[in-house]
């Protein structure tokens, strides 16, 4: 049988549920490998591979210290990297990406690598969630929050001061990251809205194991959905003694997961004003908003 | 404009000549006997024969037994072959020599020392009283800040960002410069006005040897520290957290890790695993880094998060001493990853 070399992004805006997709996957295929028995651990099970802006993966791809490079310099050599069949190891082929498909550096070219690629899943929240999220995952007051999904420069790790484990990953505006990955035509697109993951879990999971062809049995995924509940995961995460992916200064990595809390929380002119800005997109992807007189 | 004379310098066990400036590494006399002289010259890659690569190569590095190529779009192309000649080409004309020697002095020379049979490693070697240690770690993990808090307390720096080790456990003078992150060199004080940046427009200054106290001569490797980073937030609430403060403001050592361990360890840091591999030296690289991982201890090196702590919690460790940064209770991981 010929060595199977594929690999999948799953891209998002931040605090959109990509993490919670990504143990979904770890989970169901746990579940459905040799080893059901015991539970996920957070902090060892999670080697769902690399995220794409690793500056390791990248220096060991492009055979420099990426530190000696520019952003600009940079954004367009990272959509090459990677593109050949020794990419990825077996067993690492589902990657984060936080990135909007390109850069305002990236001279028209995906910041990813598309060579190979089976595809992508591209997770959205409604953006007035997003904003919360933000603000207790960055310890951000939520005006700023709310300013930086409205930002065409939003970007993480955009300091050119210090050198950071990954590089710059440019996300723009909140729906300009959406579209960049729904418009791009390189790559198969499977959209999921974390509303009707959490809403309408056994459908839409099942859905997303038929796109990247893992088992797809309705009792193997409604028991990975069941592991993976939130309270689930605040459970896994006390049993690590917190989680790594989690930020400095963030009291827990996996915090409500409900939606509609921008609603409760944001003010009604914060919640206009990504109503106005991100209106196209919002309107596209079912997500209302105030009314905007 | 007549062409630039040659220097001598030397570097990682290699005596090179070449009309590029590289104040980087050490000059020599050109009156000295030498053994054959490495060149480092312009070419045209358009005259490179065609490679057979090998299946580690990647769109910007070709790779076969005793060839390295690079391909950097915007800034140019580079070549080694047999660890005798390194070739170099412009991508135009906006790219200046700061540009190339930036890459000529770090994946160049490697890729070279590599050809010629050298254990070549992601680190930064340090001297005092006549013994190194290396500070094992990649891109990022603070190796050229924690060099200099180290110069500042009688060390002299052998070789930075790589580090050649020789088969008698040498190390081997290689790079004599610090590159630091503006922000790194802010806590430190330095006037980063007045430094020149790695290339234009980067927020990444170089010290050279002038401004630097440097050791031109190898040094036998006494110690090897394998870097992390203590955690600026455990995430944990166990009313321990003053205590935890001060532990994360103190610099601390595990004991020495087993072979294997370490065998691993120098194995991960190899100065580009996949050049090794493409270039087929990788049971060169084996054999290497098990001969000293027998003869030299590697240790964990936890290094406080943050420029002011790592220079202050030097002030009270000795690192030619890793039991002054041990405490009895404690046990260090020896998985605890700075992979």
């Amino acid at each position: 049988m010929p060595e199977d070399h594929s690999y999948w992004y799953l891209a998002s805006y931040p605090k959109s549920g990509n993490t919670w997709c990504r143990i979904f996957i770890a989970e169901l295929l746990r579940l459905a490998g040799d080893d059901p028995g015991g539970e996920l651990n957070l902090n060892k099970d999670l080697e769902t591979g690399a995220i794409a802006s690793s500056r390791l993966w990248l220096d060991d791809q492009l055979g420099v210290n990426s530190c000696d490079l520019s952003f600009s310099e940079l954004d367009p050599l990272r959509g090459r990297a990677g593109a050949s069949a020794w990419l990825f190891a077996e067993g690492e082929r589902f990657h984060k990406v936080h990135d909007a498909f390109q850069s305002p550096d990236s001279r028209g070219r995906p910041v990813v690598s598309t060579a190979g690629c089976s595809g992508v899943v591209y997770i959205l929240r409604h953006p007035e969630d997003v904003a919360v999220s933000l603000s207790h995952f960055f310890s951000w007051p939520l005006e700023r929050c709310v300013d930086y999904l409205l930002d065409p420069n939003a970007a993480l790790v955009p300091g050119e001061h210090f050198g950071d484990l990954q590089v710059r990953q440019h996300m723009g505006r909140w729906d300009q990251h959406v579209c960049s990955w729904a418009d791009q035509t390189q790559l198969s697109v499977l959209i999921m809205r974390y509303e009707d993951m959490l809403a309408n879990g056994l459908e839409t999971f099942t859905k997303l194991a038929r796109f990247l062809g893992i088992p797809d049995e309705p009792k193997l995924i409604q028991q990975a959905l069941d592991n993976t509940s939130i309270d689930r995961l605040k459970k896994l995460e006390d049993d690590v003694d917190g989680f790594a992916e989690k930020p400095a200064g963030c009291e827990r990595f996996f915090r409500s997961g409900r939606t509609g809390e921008g609603a409760e929380q944001l003010t009604i002119e914060q919640r206009k004003c990504l109503a106005k800005g991100l209106a196209d997109a919002m309107k596209r992807f079912q997500y209302e908003g105030p009314e905007l007189v | 404009m007549p062409a630039a004379s040659p220097g001598i310098y030397q570097a990682l066990g290699m005596h090179l000549e070449t009309t590029l400036v590289l104040p980087e590494l050490i000059q020599s006399a050109p009156s000295v006997e030498h053994e054959p002289l490495v060149e480092v010259v312009e070419a045209d890659h358009q005259q490179w024969p065609e490679l057979q690569a090998s299946p580690h190569s990647t769109p910007t590095l070709q790779l076969a037994p005793q060839e390295w190529r690079l391909e950097l779009e915007g800034i140019g192309w580079f070549r080694a072959t047999s660890g005798e000649r390194l070739e170099w080409q412009r991508w135009d004309d906006s790219v200046s020599d700061r540009d190339i020697r930036t890459f000529v002095a770090t994946s160049g020379l490697g890729a070279l020392a590599i050809q010629r049979g050298a254990l070549v490693l992601h680190g930064t070697a340090l001297e005092r009283d006549g013994e190194a240690i290396l500070l094992l770690g990649h891109p990022v993990a603070g190796k050229s800040t924690l060099a200099w808090c180290l110069l500042q307390h009688g060390w002299r720096l052998l070789s930075s960002e790589l580090v050649a080790v020789s088969p008698d456990g040498l190390v081997l003078p290689g790079m004599h410069q610090l590159k630091l992150w503006h922000d790194a060199a802010v806590a430190l004080k330095l006037n980063w006005k007045q430094l020149p940046p790695v290339r234009k427009g980067l927020k990444r200054y170089a010290l050279h040897a002038h401004d630097l106290d440097c050791l031109p001569q190898a040094a036998p490797l006494r110690l090897i520290y394998a870097l992390n980073h203590a955690k600026a937030d455990s995430g944990q609430e166990d009313g321990a957290e003053v205590e935890d403060a001060k532990e994360k403001m103190s610099l601390k050592a595990s004991h020495n890790f087993s072979q294997t361990t370490s065998l691993m360890r120098l194995r991960n840091n190899a100065f580009q695993a996949r050049v090794y591999r493409g270039m087929d030296a990788e049971a060169q690289l084996f054999m290497q880094a098990a001969a000293l991982a027998r003869t030299v201890p590697v240790h964990a090196l936890i290094v406080p998060d943050g420029v002011k702590e790592m220079a202050e919690s030097l002030k009270k460790v000795d690192l030619m001493r890793p039991e002054s940064m041990q405490q009895p209770t404690e046990v260090i991981e020896e998985g605890a990853s700075n992979a």
